[in-house]
């Protein structure tokens, strides 16, 4: 598998069964996709491997120091992620069904915010489906940009070569 | 894991745990079930004990951190009858009160939690089986 087109996913959670089912449920629901995910207890392990592996998704807990006191809460360990690349889709996840909690995230830069609750690994592969759509159209795009430069240069060569011939024509007819 | 003679008087008649949720995440994938149950059977008892040892030192902020992240677990597991006990008892640890009423949720805690990993790993010796059988069968053909 070609390692450009690997869409990597880091998982920072600090509940290792729902961080592995979680992985287990993503590996089966996009099993033809090229992913590749990576699991994280806390969002400074997470950082460490951040700039090396640039993932394009993050699934960050919200409550990530439940266990560990010391270690940063999910909306620092975002605004650590948005610093380093504000491109990094990241969805929020947390148990409390709270409009501020929600709302701090989006203000924090998150893309989408899924609440812990029977539907939650459905909440989040819609959530990565609708990322994988933005992703598709924005590389039709690029493709589409190359396409019109690629038209624009052969135009160029075309009318040049015409006016090379028409000027190398109209001086040996002189 | 084992109950003590209080936690004894509570009585569970059914099974506490429901596999299809996790059957159905993981596309009834077997290896993947006993994997997550590994986990499982290895975090929660764990879990419980920083819970008890929050309770003797009457923490409240660690009963409200474990009984959160504990919800997350026994919700992939199926194990509905704990989500009101765990609620609860992190209500009580956010209000910072009660520590009496939080040790008797505790017992039901444990009691529960010492079925369902009873319960659990049972269930994954019929996993392991079938991960053997399946070893067995793709060796005899190759």
């Amino acid at each position: 598998m070609n390692k450009k087109n690997q869409i990597k996913i880091f998982i920072v959670e600090d509940n290792n069964v729902f961080a592995l089912a979680l992985k287990a449920d993503l590996e089966t629901s996009f099993v033809n996709m090229p992913i590749q995910i990576h699991l994280f207890e806390t969002g400074e392990k997470c950082m460490e491997k951040l700039k090396q592996e640039k993932p394009q998704i993050v699934i960050l807990d919200y409550h990530l120091n439940s266990k560990n006191s010391d270690a940063a809460d999910g909306v620092k360990v975002l605004d650590w992620i948005k610093k380093e690349n504000n491109e990094t889709y990241v969805i929020m996840l947390t148990r409390d069904d709270n409009i501020d909690i929600a709302l701090q995230s989006l203000k924090h830069g998150a893309n989408d915010y899924v609440v812990k609750t029977d539907t939650q690994f459905r909440k989040i592969i819609f959530s990565l489906f609708n990322f994988f759509k933005i992703m598709n159209a924005k590389s039709e795009l690029k493709r589409y940009k190359y396409i019109l430069i690629a038209t624009f240069l052969c135009v160029s060569l075309l009318v040049c070569g015409v006016l090379a011939i028409w000027f190398f024509a109209s001086a040996l007819l002189r | 894991m084992k109950a003590t003679e209080s936690e004894n008087n509570i009585q569970l008649s059914e099974p506490v745990c429901d596999f299809r949720y996790l059957i159905d995440i993981v596309n009834g994938k077997t290896y993947l079930i006993s994997g997550i149950m590994d986990v499982f059977l290895k975090q929660v008892p764990e879990d419980i004990q920083c819970i008890n040892e929050a309770i003797t030192n009457t923490d409240y902020k660690t009963i409200k951190s474990y009984t959160h992240t504990m919800k997350s677990s026994v919700s992939i597991m199926g194990i509905s009858i704990l989500m009101p006990v765990l609620m609860e008892m992190e209500n009580l640890g956010i209000a910072e009160t009660d520590i009496e009423k939080i040790k008797q949720l505790n017992l039901k805690l444990k009691v529960i939690c010492v079925q369902a990993i009873d319960e659990i790993k049972k269930e994954k010796l019929n996993y392991n089986h079938a991960i053997l059988k399946k070893t067995i069968n793709k060796n005899s053909k190759s």
